[in-house]
């Protein structure tokens, strides 16, 4: 069985999440190849074939191109499995390399399992085993779901070019918002999730913050919503925090946010729903009211 | 017969209930504690139209039916019996008639402001002395010229503190009693208009009522709606429909308390599971829950004969006696369910409890309606 | 100027998920059901569209599903779409990805579609695939994951939604596809003389049959709830009581109170 992985790298630096693909592979017993756009300066730690495209000649963002290049990578390792992650940049390639293919894809792999893949759904309450009918599956797998492998060595490098121009064309990355709050030093975080109801609530869970000696944090909804600004944002999109104690106030547990806190040394949610997802995670789960508990906590902290 | 909302009321119904979600209920409490339903809601509820739901399009309305404007009235209430009532009393007693009994040129001139909510409408037809005897008014009118001049005082004016626009009812003699009873469609923010209070009340807070002194108030005559002495028998007709937005008000109260009560019962544990496990409270709410289906029902079949033009003064009566009867039932048994925290303003059922009150007592209190339904029984 | 908005009707999510009867997705019984989040974005954006270039373009709007989906249709309508096409399936959940991206570009094939507009992904299935392999199939520029959007003279303009709070600024010419991340615009509300308005658009109703020509390319073998992890705390109970409890094992485990 081989997997050809797709790396990602960005502005020629290889992308760390690149290793949870030998993870996966591991997982799988696959043999493995990898496609990497990046640059010559940062290869992975590997010492399998790799497919390496210059990525100052084919953009940070081509997808058109990024394509051709799989696929021509596909032509010559005729693996049994392309894996992206699931990535702003794997789940917009992957649908465009499976569909000129013709084959199956799998998103946000979760594990392996008999025959297929275990995916999640209905926003992550959910799971379901997939089975591809084709001899060739597209698979982008789950951010973090499969522990980072890193396989040693110096890759066997196979050059890869494609023709054509692209109907896309990158204009460059704008920075994310100046963060003005540091979430990544802090010892403590305590989170808003929409589960707090409203903007004016905030202070609530800013106090429990300050009782505590952390930090205020949010979900994206929050964010969105504009009840907090967005330097207080956990998640893939925010800031991924690992504080000794992070607590997570009516957050359902998107795993998005997911994926910016479950690395936490002692996570603690608040949530009237026990069947949150955020339940999987934590430590301890509190079946309450956020807006009711929250307070009578910090009261009895000030004591 | 098919009991189901249309596709077309469920998008409607979802569309309020979203907008309720974010506009409304994050800030009812407030609006209760503050007295007040700030200007900026008013101003989005008028432009979600909320405020026109059921007249025409040719006036600015939204052109919806009947059953549209109960469902309107009841997610509102839903989570802010002050809100709900003001679109009710907005629209059922001061849209309606004017558009009911109004000239064209009336219609006209009132009913395009009045449905995008840049002006807010009431009804004033109750005074100190003549609240069930409404046909016993004092307020009077006179003829001078090309004016109507009216004086007397209103009170319990439901909206009255916007300043809007007013159906107002006057007597021209009180010796031929109800015959002698005028409408006037008034421009609040005329000379003579005053507003001598806004009440304090038990519920429905952020509701104006307010008692007006009306003092020489000069009237064009072609304000006067309908026809001299045509006055009781708008006001009757007004009041039977606006039953239909009362009893929705109540409906949305009793619903919004129901469905806390029942949340809470299964998240409070005691003696070691969910109360809900526990038979005195499920018999709560199988009670709650069957008093509220019920009225709701009527209540529908009460627009759905308005709509097509049928007679519903009995089923106006009876769905404003029951679902204002289940609002306090509901209200009183949630509180309960939720035990001392139902008395803590913070689980906001408290005030779902004051607030259903007063559905059974204005727009015509429930000894008035078993009066009509009686009296439409005996024939 | 034609827009197409493709959305999809899901249940609530508060909802608790039970598998039905084949076992391979979840029973629709007592589910309520609404429109995809990410897909209230699009009909959004691409009426903002429409309003932007001062209501010419004709916007149609297109779902799959059985007749209740044309409850989320009459919602994209009066936030402002002109027209709808119900693609008439009993089983929408049996088609995969590929299936459903195959049905609306043999229906968009011959529309000359400019812009497309979809969700990022279904807040039910997730797989996130939809839209830009309807772009492939079209052979339409795509860009998915859009935060902003920008419109002029045939070109348009993005920012995509990258890890780290990262924008990634993109151009791409019509015809193109762009799936939408939450937070692109504010959906607005339906109001109620737009829903009544919505009432006299028409929705044309195509069999699915006419339209899928395509054999599914997975297959679903199970649904099932994961399996409660089981190592947590769970405290329940009286809100002081959970807060002691809280406050005792917080000192107990971590070294954050003393």
């Amino acid at each position: 069985m081989k997997a050809l992985l797709i790396g990602e790298s960005k502005e020629g630096k290889l992308l760390e999440s690149s290793y949870e693909l030998f993870g996966f592979a591991a997982k799988l017993g696959a043999e493995t190849a990898m496609l990497l756009i990046g640059g010559e300066a940062d290869l992975p730690s590997y010492g399998g074939t790799l497919y390496l495209a210059d990525s100052g000649k084919y953009g940070e963002y081509n997808p058109d191109l990024h394509k051709k290049l799989v696929l021509a990578a596909v032509e010559r390792e005729k693996p049994d499995y392309v894996v992206f992650l699931h990535s702003s940049y794997g789940w917009d390639l992957a649908p465009r390399v499976a569909a000129s293919l013709k084959v199956a894809q799998l998103s946000e792999v979760i594990s392996v399992v008999e025959g297929g893949f275990e995916l999640p759904c209905c926003s992550q309450k959910m799971r379901r085993t997939v089975k591809p009918a084709t001899p060739v599956a597209v698979l982008t797998l789950q951010a973090g779901a499969f522990a980072a492998v890193n396989p040693g060595g110096t890759p066997q490098l196979q050059r890869i070019d494609v023709e054509g121009a692209g109907g896309v064309t990158f204009l460059g990355y704008e920075a994310a918002e100046a963060k003005g709050v540091d979430l990544a030093k802090a010892e403590v975080i305590v989170s808003a999730g929409r589960g707090i109801g409203k903007m004016e609530n905030i202070p609530v869970i800013a106090a429990l913050a300050k009782a505590l000696g952390g930090e205020l944090g949010a979900s994206r909804p929050v964010v969105d919503s504009g009840w907090v600004p967005h330097g207080h944002q956990v998640g893939t999109t925010g800031q991924t925090v690992s504080p000794k104690l992070y607590v997570a106030c009516g957050i359902s547990g998107a795993i998005q946010h997911l994926a910016g806190m479950k690395k936490s040394g002692f996570i603690v949610a608040i949530n009237k729903d026990k069947d949150a997802p955020i339940g999987e995670v934590a430590d301890v789960l509190v079946v309450a009211d956020v807006m009711q508990f929250v307070p009578t906590l910090t009261a009895k902290l000030a004591k | 017969m098919d009991f189901e909302l249309s596709q077309d009321h469920k998008v409607l119904r979802d569309s309020v209930r979203d907008f309720v979600e974010k506009e409304i209920k994050p800030i009812a409490r407030r609006i209760d504690e503050e007295h007040m339903i700030p200007d900026e809601l008013v101003a989005k509820m008028g432009q979600m139209g909320l405020l026109g739901s059921y007249l025409p399009e040719e006036y600015g309305g939204a052109g919806m039916d009947m059953l549209s404007y109960a469902i309107v009235v009841e997610e509102v209430s839903r989570a802010c019996g002050s809100s709900g009532v003001l679109i009710s009393a907005h629209t059922s007693l001061c849209s309606g008639p004017i558009y009911s009994f109004g000239s064209e040129a009336q219609k006209r001139k009132w009913l395009p402001a009045l449905n995008s909510g840049q002006i807010i409408g009431c009804f004033l037809l109750t005074e100190p002395d003549a609240g069930s005897d409404c046909g016993a008014i004092s307020t009077s009118f006179t003829r001078d010229g090309d004016h109507y001049v009216i004086t007397g005082s209103k009170i319990f004016i439901t909206n009255g503190g916007y300043r809007g626009t007013g159906v107002l009812f006057a007597t021209s003699d009180k010796n031929l009693k109800h015959k002698g009873i005028s409408a006037f469609i008034v421009d609040l923010t005329s000379p003579g208009v005053e507003i001598l209070k806004n009440e304090q009340k038990l519920g429905i807070r952020g509701s104006y009522t307010t008692a007006f002194a009306l003092d020489q108030v000069r009237v064009p005559a072609e304000n006067l709606l309908g026809r001299e002495g045509e006055g009781f028998k708008i006001a009757m007709d007004t009041l039977n429909g606006g039953r239909i937005g009362i009893a929705s008000q109540a409906l949305g109260i009793a619903q919004g308390a129901f469905e806390r009560a029942l949340a809470y019962s299964k998240e409070r544990k005691q003696f070691g599971a969910p109360i809900c496990d526990l038979q005195a409270i499920q018999f709560k709410l199988a009670d709650m829950y069957a008093r509220i289906e019920t009225s709701r029902l009527i209540t529908y079949k009460a627009a759905w004969l308005k709509a097509a033009g049928r007679s519903y003064i009995l089923e106006s009566a009876l769905c404003k006696m029951m679902a204002s009867e289940a609002a306090t039932f509901v209200t009183k048994e949630a509180l309960q369910i939720h035990g001392g925290y139902g008395y803590i303003c913070d689980y906001e059922v408290e005030r779902m409890f004051r607030d259903a009150k007063i559905t059974e007592i204005y727009e015509g209190t429930n000894e008035v309606q078993r009066v009509i339904i009686s009296k439409l029984l005996l024939g | 100027m034609k827009i197409l908005v493709c959305i999809k009707q899901v249940p609530d999510m508060e909802s608790r998920f039970k598998p039905d009867s084949a076992g391979v997705w979840f029973s629709e019984t007592d589910l309520a059901f609404r429109m995809n989040e990410y897909d209230e974005y699009a009909v959004e954006q691409a009426v903002r569209l429409k309003e932007q270039l001062g209501g010419e373009p004709e916007l149609t709007v297109l779902s799959i599903g059985p007749d209740r989906v044309v409850e989320a249709m009459k919602k994209a309508l009066a936030m402002g779409c002109d027209r709808g096409v119900q693609v008439q399936d009993p089983s929408p959940h049996l088609k995969d990805p590929f299936q459903i991206a195959s049905i609306i570009a043999a229906y968009a094939k011959d529309q000359q579609f400019d812009l497309v507009f979809t969700g990022l992904q279904s807040q039910d299935r997730g797989s996130a695939q939809v839209g830009v392999t309807v772009a492939e199939l079209l052979n339409f520029a795509c860009a998915s994951t859009i935060i902003k959007f920008e419109y002029a003279d045939g070109i348009v303009t993005v920012k995509r939604e990258l890890e780290g709070g990262v924008k990634g600024i993109v151009k791409l010419k019509t015809p193109a596809v762009v799936t939408c991340q939450l937070g692109l615009n504010v959906p607005r509300y339906p109001t109620l003389p737009n829903i009544m308005k919505a009432k006299k658009k028409e929705i044309l109703v195509i069999p699915v049959g006419d339209l899928l020509h395509e054999q599914p390319l997975a297959q679903t073998a199970t649904f099932y709830a994961p399996a409660k992890k089981g190592t947590g705390v769970v405290l329940e109970g009286d809100v002081a009581d959970q807060a002691e409890r809280l406050i005792a094992i917080l000192k107990e485990k971590t070294a954050v109170l003393r």
